[in-house]
């Protein structure tokens, strides 16, 4: 984005700009994600829950370094997609043609669904604190880790259909009163929904230890997670596409 | 609409409207109408399916608790693996409540206050008991030690999350005080005054393993949910009540 020279120094210039940088923790630590889950040696592919205790201490035996690396990784940096989610809280505030509330709503659920994400690197990382603690012990905590990591995905879906609501609520057209319209693309709203609904069927990975249902399994495991790795890049776009929007119905870029 | 229009041709064009609510926004009933419908669900939740209100006992022995869970396990997995689909609906009602604090004339830190306490609240306050009971009926086999573990912990985090509810209780009930645009009545203040009175009262289930101060007992858990529904019902009945009042066209909050 091109700032205009005389824009620089303005305070609606400042918020662009931090909205900007905010934005831009998507492809940043996006790429660090994925280095801890390639990193992960229970990613690709996921462990079983089939696994006996014996074996889940093994693996946590074998692999204690690059668990530590990876976990370690998601504890320091698995949050820092909060400023995203807050630049999408103030891009809602922006749809002139509602009452806000889906934006308030959106930010309580985003920050619950933070404690939940910081909470499951915790329980690897004290499995992977003393290998040598009873099997049993250890496949606990395993199974704490990933039913936290997978199965809550009830603040996402309610972020995500929150997001839908909003983007189906900005009525606003382009007209001379309100130049800007609306805020996201209608399909945005189509995207967030679907998204929210790809996500929902791994609730059942707390309950389930076979089949595409389990935690290992293709719609617990690669569907939601996919589906949640693609709204990340395709928002960052949107956003990114709405910030110049901004930018440019504020004078701050041409 | 012309507001000079002959009646009969005003009944006519506005023909949809009187059917609508008259007063408050579409978005805001459609957050609106989640709430109850959360809470209900909540309800079912916690009392029929997962035996978790009224709570089981906390002075019996490791076989008792592995008990509950084995004569329980098909409805704790419905009503968990439910709960942590839907507990967005957490973040929604929390988000709307937070929505009508900032129309008060008692400015944002307030409802900002309520936010954070609550949004934090919902992982030791509902999520966690799920993650607990749902990983100890997830493998049935488990050692009985480490599902009495799982017994207190869930237990213990869920009767007994205090901090975080009554940080918003305060909140809620300064801001109902001092506002002067009447969201709310003010003696819904000194009902929420007495929530926190019941937090207080809640402390000692983490000492007490028997009688009325134990997390089963009729004064830290019996007294504080009846306190709890008659707060509920009337927060969902003046959120009713203060979105049928709110202008139609009141413009979007800050």
């Amino acid at each position: 984005m091109q700032i205009l020279a005389e824009a620089e120094d303005l305070p609606k210039t400042a918020n662009i700009k931090t909205q900007l940088i905010s934005l831009w923790t998507v492809p940043v630590f996006g790429v660090v994600f994925l280095i801890a889950f390639i990193a992960f040696p229970g990613f690709l592919p996921p462990m079983s829950p089939n696994l006996t205790a014996d074996q889940v201490a093994a693996f946590y035996r074998e692999h204690t370094a690059a668990i530590r690396f990876s976990m370690v990784t998601y504890d320091l940096l698995g949050v820092m997609l909060i400023p995203f989610f807050m630049v999408i809280v103030v891009q809602m505030k922006r749809m002139t043609t509602q009452s806000h509330v889906f934006a308030y709503c959106y930010l309580t659920a985003a920050v619950s669904g933070a404690t939940v994400f910081a909470l499951a690197n915790i329980f690897y990382l004290v499995a992977a604190f003393r290998p040598e603690r009873n099997p049993e012990l250890t496949m606990l905590l395993n199974d704490m880790a990933w039913i936290t990591f997978i199965a809550p995905v009830g603040m996402i879906v309610g972020q995500n259909l929150l997001l839908g609501l909003a983007v189906y609520f900005d009525t606003s057209q382009s007209r001379p009163r309100s130049p800007a319209g609306p805020v996201f693309p209608r399909w945005v709203g189509h995207f967030s929904v679907a998204t929210a609904l790809a996500i929902a069927p791994a609730a059942m990975a707390a309950i389930v230890k076979t089949g595409p249902l389990a935690w290992d399994g293709l719609l617990s495991f690669w569907l939601r997670n996919g589906a949640y790795a693609v709204f990340l890049v395709v928002m960052f776009f949107v956003v990114r596409a709405a910030l110049q929007r901004q930018a440019v119905s504020e004078g701050v870029a041409a | 609409m012309t507001d000079v229009a002959s009646p009969s041709t005003s009944d006519t064009e506005s023909g949809a409207a009187p059917t609508t609510p008259k007063a408050g926004k579409r978005d805001v009933w459609i957050v609106f109408f989640i709430v109850p419908a959360f809470y209900t669900a909540f309800g079912i939740i916690f009392f029929a399916l997962t035996r978790t209100m009224p709570p089981p006992r906390p002075d019996i022995t490791t076989a008792q608790m592995v008990d509950f869970f084995e004569n329980h396990s098909t409805t704790i997995r419905i009503g968990f693996g439910l709960l942590i689909l839907i507990v967005g609906g957490a973040g929604i009602a929390n988000g709307i409540v937070m929505y009508h604090m900032k129309r008060m004339s008692t400015g944002s830190v307030l409802a900002y206050s309520y936010m954070g306490g609550m949004a934090v609240g919902a992982l030791p306050g509902c999520l966690l008991v799920a993650i607990c009971f749902l990983t100890a009926t997830f493998r049935p086999g488990r050692d009985p030690e480490l599902m009495a573990f799982l017994y207190d912990l869930g237990l213990l985090s869920y009767v007994g999350s205090l901090g975080c509810f009554s940080v918003a209780y305060f909140a809620f009930a300064i801001a109902i005080l001092y506002d002067r645009n009447e969201i709310f009545p003010k003696w819904l203040a000194y009902i929420s005054v007495w929530q926190i009175v019941t937090e207080i009262l809640a402390v000692p289930v983490f000492v007490s393993r028997a009688g009325a101060f134990a997390w089963n007992g009729s004064i830290s858990f019996w007294m504080g949910t009846v306190v709890f529904g008659i707060w509920l019902s009337c927060v969902i009945m003046f959120l009713k009540k203060a979105t049928e009042l709110e202008p139609v066209d009141a413009p979007p909050l800050d």
